[in-house]
C-alpha cells in the first residue's frame, strides 16, 4: 500500500508542476519550489496524520518529482510521459541505495535518469532501423574475418 | 605566436574537448549511482528490482546516444550569475541545520524566495538567471550532518558545483534534474576528498 502512495505521489508531483509552469506561466523554479513548500508544510503542521513511513517520504517523493516536472515542454509534450517518468522516478526512489543516502542532489539525480530513460522510449522505437543498421555493421565488423 | 585562424581552431577544440568530457562525466556519475543500487539489491537477494533497475541504465545510455538535446555552439554561463551557488547553499544550509526544518522544507523555502526575485526589477536580465543557480545551491544544503558536517564543506561544494554548473550550460539542455544533478557531482567529488583527508589521513 505504501509503495502504492508513493508512486501516485511521484505521479502527482510531475504532472502539477509541469501543469504550473507551462499552463500557468510561473517559470520551473517557482512551480516545483512553491508546490513542495506547501506539501512539505502540510506534513510538517500534522506529523501525525499518516504513519511515520509516509510522513517521512511523501515530501522527499514529491520534490524529486517534481523536478521531472521542470522539464521544457520541447523535450516533453505529452501528458503520458510525464506519468511514465514519475513511475519511473517512484521505482527508483523506492529501490534507492542507502549507500548515497543524506547526499544533496541525490533526488534530482534520480530525477535526472528518469526523464532521460522516459524520453529515450520514443526515440528508440522510432529509430528501430538506425539501431538495425548499427548492429549490421556491428555484426559485419564482428565476422569480417571470416567473410575475407 | 600562432595566427589567429590557429588559435581559433586551438580554441574550439579546447571547447569541444570540454563539452564531451562534462557529458561524459555526467553519465558516468549516473551510471555508479544505478549500479551501486544493483549492487545492493543483489546482495540482498531482491532480483526483480535488480533487473528493472538494470533495464533503466541501458534505456539511459540508448538516451544518451540517439537524444539531440545538447546545443552544437559553446557557451557558458556568466560568472555573476554562478556566484550565487554558494550562497543559495549556505542559506539552505543554515535553514535545514540549525533551523531544524529538514532538507525537503528548508529547499523549499530557499527555492520560493528566489522564484520572487525577478519580480524586484521585471526589466532586468540579471534577476531572471539567478532563481536557478540559487535553487541549485539549496540542492547542497539539503545534504545531511554526516555527509556535511560543516558550513566550509557547503561553500568548497557549491564553488565546485558553480564551475560544473559554468561549464554545463549548453549540454541536456531543458531537462528537469539537471540542477540537482550539478549539485550531487560537487558534494560527491568534496565528500570523496574529505573521505580522503579523514581516513587515509593524507
Amino acid at each position: 500500500m505504501n509503495t502504492f502512495i508513493i508512486i501516485i505521489t511521484g505521479i502527482l508531483g510531475a504532472t502539477s508542476t509541469f501543469y504550473v509552469n507551462e499552463h500557468l506561466k510561473q517559470g520551473a523554479v517557482r512551480a516545483s519550489a512553491l508546490l513542495s513548500l506547501c506539501v512539505s508544510l502540510f506534513f510538517y503542521c500534522l506529523p501525525d496524520l499518516l504513519n511515520s513511513y509516509l510522513t517521512q517520504n511523501i515530501p522527499t517523493a514529491f520534490i524529486g518529482a517534481s523536478f521531472v516536472g521542470m522539464v521544457s515542454s520541447k523535450a516533453i509534450s505529452h501528458y503520458k510521459w510525464l506519468i511514465l517518468a514519475g513511475i519511473i522516478f517512484s521505482i527508483i526512489y523506492i529501490n534507492k541505495s542507502t549507500f548515497f543516502k543524506g547526499y544533496g542532489g541525490a533526488l534530482g539525480t534520480t530525477a535526472f535518469i528518469a526523464l532521460l530513460a522516459t524520453m529515450a522510449i520514443p526515440v528508440v522505437f522510432s529509430r528501430k532501423k538506425k539501431i538495425t543498421n548499427g548492429i549490421l555493421i556491428f555484426r559485419k565488423w564482428l565476422f569480417r574475418d571470416k567473410d575475407e | 605566436m600562432t595566427k589567429p585562424s590557429n588559435r581559433l581552431k586551438t580554441s574550439k577544440k579546447t571547447h569541444k574537448a570540454i563539452q564531451v568530457f562534462s557529458k561524459f562525466a555526467i553519465m558516468c556519475v549516473l551510471t555508479l549511482f544505478t549500479i551501486m543500487i544493483v549492487l545492493e539489491k543483489y546482495k540482498t537477494h531482491a532480483l526483480e528490482s535488480g533487473i528493472i533497475i538494470a533495464l533503466i541504465i541501458i534505456t539511459m545510455w540508448l538516451g544518451y546516444k540517439y537524444l539531440d538535446v545538447h546545443l552544437n555552439e559553446y557557451t557558458y554561463e556568466e560568472f555573476l550569475v554562478v556566484i550565487w551557488v554558494p550562497i543559495g547553499a549556505v542559506l539552505c544550509y543554515f535553514l535545514n541545520i540549525y533551523g531544524a526544518l529538514g532538507g525537503v522544507l528548508s529547499t523549499a523555502l530557499t527555492g520560493t524566495v528566489a522564484s520572487f526575485l525577478p519580480v524586484l526589477n521585471t526589466k532586468s536580465e540579471y534577476l531572471k538567471k539567478l532563481p536557478p543557480a540559487i535553487y541549485c545551491g539549496s540542492f547542497i544544503g539539503m545534504s545531511s550532518v554526516e555527509i556535511a558536517p560543516s558550513i566550509s564543506f557547503v561553500i568548497v561544494a557549491g564553488i565546485l558545483s558553480g564551475v560544473f554548473l559554468l561549464v554545463s550550460k549548453s549540454i541536456f539542455l531543458g531537462i528537469g534534474g539537471k540542477l540537482g544533478m550539478v549539485a550531487f557531482g560537487g558534494v560527491l567529488m568534496v565528500s570523496f576528498v574529505y573521505w580522503c583527508y579523514i581516513w587515509l589521513g593524507l
